[in-house]
């Protein structure tokens, strides 16, 4: 700008001259200038019409692009509303999903959302102006195809339908121009009670997720390209990777009065709640009684984070054991909470390895905190610990050959390593459980062996999960692998069921100003006892088969063992024991007679149990062709008895009569999901690639010319 | 009133001023950039063309019809666009997928000429030139399509810059992207002659 400002004052100087010179002299050359100049803009008249032709539209809106790069329609705007009741340690959500059709056409809608892991969807609703449809639970296969014919016969039709364990697909047909469909979604999910505090999350988005393996597209010059609708190609390792890739944009890039979501939270946690804290948000609490209504200060939140909040039960209340009751459909369903008191006692040598995922995705404000959650690890380490640091994406690389003494030379060394590390590339897991869980040797100290502890610090962006959850499980050994989750939307789908296979625990921080607090919890429980071996027995016989998780992993400090049981009477002792790490037993019982009603249980105990089923599929426990068709078919029933969302079911509601004229086509759209907040971009984006310089020169010439003419004009009135 | 429209025509000459300034930068700092790429190769490292440069020249970019030439810099990060096409991903030009930016109104306003068929070549610091042979043209919206850079072929190239190439918006969301995939001889025979 300086060098425009000196270029610019002979010109003013010289203007100021002219005035003193000879008028016809100055006529003449007025004249000749502005000739020129109206030759000179001519050249640019003609982009200009062009431009404009092309952008009409309004600023910051979505518009597809067809690939002549005309643009067509602007996009489906989508808002969203959670109504959640939170009872005892259940939440039901009741999930308002409002999309709005802006252009001139009727419209399909495709929107690909993130539930909170373990979430059970058990209703759908949809609305359209005056009529409303209940929805029903159908065969995946079935709905698909309902779907498709009342697409095609011009009628309104939902079919909402599980991609992952926390993604689901919602596709909307024959939205009229103009007008908007709510679909209205019902869902439950346990709320995360532990260290003597309650948590829910609610993801609004989710972090665009790596998709190794070869493209089954082998050669893109060959064919078209799968590019739109996503920017995902299904490859050989994520066959599905098309459906779990929407679009991420940024805000800037939607209307404003789209991507938005309003929450409204009862808690009713059946004890008295202190205080409701969320690292999230800034939150607005009224105390009514025992519940507390939350929203968010705003208003409308951005749909760019997961929301999480958190809540105490007051002082001296936390409880360390619960029963509910549930009667549905003539029989009893019994949901038990208990919280071993363990205390902890001397400390044992470790070797910690920490794992650090730096591919692509973890780039912006997730790798400051990954960065940070490393230093506090690395801070926990005593005199007696050997620790080793690994860094991922596309490579794996480790700090040192093996794992190292946690010596000062050593710890600066390592400090060193992370304060430089950034984030680059893919996100190739498998090599890095590699290196953190099999090659190692067993090591012992003073006779005992030495406890290995892997952390691993990732968003778990990746498509390829059953493959990692098998192989966590086959190179697991006595090593324990706890998941960190980073980022303002990590999957935590991947950090559950990692940490489960892994034995360890889960940890999720929201922000870097909420490291800390999860993350002593996290290094605390790690350098306590823990419960292994644990058996719970409830009283009435046979009552084992029917409880739900089958299998309990290790507790920790400060964890919760939940179990749902269908086909109990709230009667009797429940008797849970484990064996602590000195070989010791451990006993508590848990009187059932006082449970309190629950509502939602017998969901929680499908869901258990279709977990359980897919899980043993997943890691290859049930072979062949047979069992896989006998898992589907379990896995089915139970979705179609407990009217739930599973792999294998769908919702579907569809409108009987045809809303879209025949002769009106329909064009289907994929709603694109928010970029998480903080994160940058993991695919590589289009960079800006124009200047200023053709607008400015058109200005200013047009300018010249303009004020040539006024100039002229002048002179001729006033001669 | 004088002096109003005083003022407007020295808005006008700033305005336009500026807007010649940008292409003339572009001009000069290819120039300037030559002497660093030659320098670099010569002493086989990273040079910057002037002391407080935040990049480097990674490769040389040549286009057969039109004959044009030019060096790419390292990044299409904060400013460096305006000096030369920016190399966004890849390996200065030695091997495996490259994507090269550039501005539509100074570098890469050529791009609009190059057909399917058209030659283009990519030299490296070692002097090594590699060949290409434009496969496909397309139209992109940045807003909605990203680059996914583990789906590219190993001897892909990809050119991309602004579109349409007449526009005066300098923020639309519209990229041209030209695809090239290297071919086997060394030389093509267009640029040899």
């Amino acid at each position: 700008m300086l060098r425009t400002y000196s270029l610019s004052m002979p010109a003013h100087r010289q203007s100021k001259r002219t005035t003193l010179l000879d008028r016809r002299r100055v006529r003449r050359i007025m004249e000749g200038v502005s000739l020129w100049l109206a030759m000179l803009l001519l050249l640019f008249v003609q982009p200009i019409f062009a431009e404009a032709n092309e952008r009409e539209q309004g600023v910051g809106q979505l518009r597809f692009v067809d690939n002549q790069g005309r643009a067509t329609e602007s996009a489906t705007l989508i808002n969203t509303d959670y109504q959640v009741d939170v009872t005892g340690l259940i939440a039901d959500v009741h999930l308002k999903q409002t999309f709005r059709n802006p252009s001139q056409n009727w419209r399909e809608a495709v929107f690909v959302f993130p539930l909170s892991e373990g979430a059970s969807v058990y209703g759908l609703t949809m609305t359209a102006g005056e009529r409303r449809i209940v929805g029903e639970i159908r065969e995946k296969a079935v709905a698909k195809k309902e779907y498709a014919k009342a697409k095609s016969e011009g009628r309104k039709a939902a079919r909402v339908e599980q991609q992952r364990p926390n993604l689901f697909t919602t596709h909307l047909a024959n939205i009229p121009p103009g007008e908007a469909i709510v679909v209205e979604l019902d869902y439950q999910q346990a709320v995360r009670y532990q260290s003597g505090l309650f948590e829910l999350r609610l993801p609004t988005t989710m972090t665009p997720r790596y998709m190794p393996g070869k493209p089954l597209n082998q050669n893109p010059f060959a064919g078209p390209r799968q590019w739109q609708g996503g920017w995902a190609t299904p490859t050989g390792e994520v066959p599905d990777a098309d459906k779990i890739s929407p679009f991420t944009v940024r805000r800037s890039d939607l209307q404003p009065d789209s991507h938005n979501a309003t929450v409204v939270m009862n808690i009713n946690a059946g004890l008295p709640v202190s205080r409701v804290s969320s690292p999230s948000h800034k939150l607005n609490s009224t105390w009514n009684g025992h519940s507390v209504e939350v929203t968010p200060e705003q208003t409308t939140i951005p749909m760019d984070r997961d929301m999480v909040v958190r809540w105490a039960p007051a002082r001296g209340m936390a409880p360390s054991a619960a029963v509910f009751q549930e009667q549905w459909q003539g029989e009893d369903y019994l949901m038990a909470m208990m919280i071993p008191g363990l205390e902890s006692e001397q400390r044992i040598a470790r070797e910690l390895v920490f794992v650090i995922d730096t591919s692509g995705s973890m780039a912006g404000e997730s790798i400051r905190q990954a960065r940070q959650s490393l230093m506090r690890g690395l801070g926990t380490l005593g005199p007696d610990d050997t620790f080793n640091v690994i860094q991922f994406n596309s490579q794996t690389a480790s700090l040192f050959m093996g794992s190292v003494p946690a010596n000062g030379n050593n710890l600066a060394r390592a400090h060193r390593y992370v304060r430089n590390l950034t984030a680059d590339g893919g996100t190739e897991m498998a090599p890095a459980l590699d290196a953190a869980l099999q090659d190692h040797r067993v090591e012992t100290v003073a006779g005992n062996q030495r406890l290995r502890q892997v952390v691993f610090i990732t968003d778990g962006s990746v498509g390829n999960e059953a493959a990692l959850f098998r192989q966590i499980r086959q190179q697991l050994g006595d090593t324990r692998l706890f998941t960190v989750g980073i980022g303002s939307a990590p999957n935590m789908h991947f950090m559950r069921e990692a940490a489960r296979y892994g034995r360890g625990t889960y940890t999720a921080i929201s922000s870097t100003s909420d490291v800390k607090r999860p993350l002593d919890e996290l290094f605390g429980k790690m350098e306590s006892p823990v419960l292994t071996d644990i058996q719970v027995d409830w009283p009435q016989s046979g009552a084992n088969q029917n409880a739900q998780p089958r299998r309990i992993g290790d507790l920790f400090l400060g964890e919760p063992m939940v179990q749902v049981v269908r086909g109990h009477q709230p009667n009797g002792r429940l008797t849970m024991s484990g064996r602590l790490p000195d070989g010791s037993q451990w006993t508590e019982t848990l009187n059932l007679e006082n449970a309190a009603l629950g509502s939602g249980l017998h969901r929680v105990w499908a869901r258990e149990q279709i977990d359980g089923l897919l899980a043993a599929r997943t890691l290859g426990q049930s072979k062949g062709e047979e069992s896989e068709t006998t898992v589907q078919a379990q896995v089915t029933a139970l979705g179609l008895e407990h009217q739930l969302i599973t792999p294998y079911t769908s919702f579907l509601a569809v409108d009987k009569t045809p809303a879209r004229p025949a002769e009106s086509a329909l064009t289907s759209d994929s709603v694109p999901t928010l970029l998480p907040a903080g994160s940058s971009a993991g695919m590589l984006r289009y960079p800006q690639t124009a200047t200023w310089a053709p607008l400015m020169q058109a200005l200013g010439l047009l300018g010249l010319m303009i004020s040539g003419a006024i100039g002229l004009l002048r002179r001729r009135v006033f001669v | 009133m004088k002096s109003l429209l005083c003022l407007f025509t020295v808005s006008s000459f700033a305005a336009l001023a500026f807007g010649l300034w940008i292409p003339f930068k572009a001009l000069i700092a290819q120039e300037l950039l030559e002497l660093a790429w030659a320098e670099s190769q010569a002493r086989q490292q990273q040079v910057r063309p002037w002391p407080w440069a935040d990049t480097w020249p990674v490769a040389r970019l040549n286009f057969a019809e039109p004959q044009q030439s030019m060096i790419v810099l390292d990044g299409a990060h904060g400013e460096s666009l305006a000096f030369g096409p920016g190399q966004v991903f890849g390996d200065g030009g030695r091997a495996g997928p490259t994507v090269i930016a550039g501005h539509r109104d100074t570098h890469f306003k050529s791009l609009e000429h190059l057909k399917r068929g058209s030659r283009l070549r990519l030299q490296d610091r070692d002097g090594q030139w590699r060949s290409f042979r434009v496969s496909a043209t397309r139209v992109v919206d940045s807003r909605h399509q990203l680059i996914n850079t583990d789906a590219l072929p190993e001897d892909a190239l990809l050119l991309v810059t602004c579109y349409p190439f007449d526009g005066l918006e300098s923020r639309g969301p519209l990229r041209y992207v030209v695809e090239a995939v290297a071919t086997s001889s060394g030389y093509p025979s267009v640029v040899e002659s």
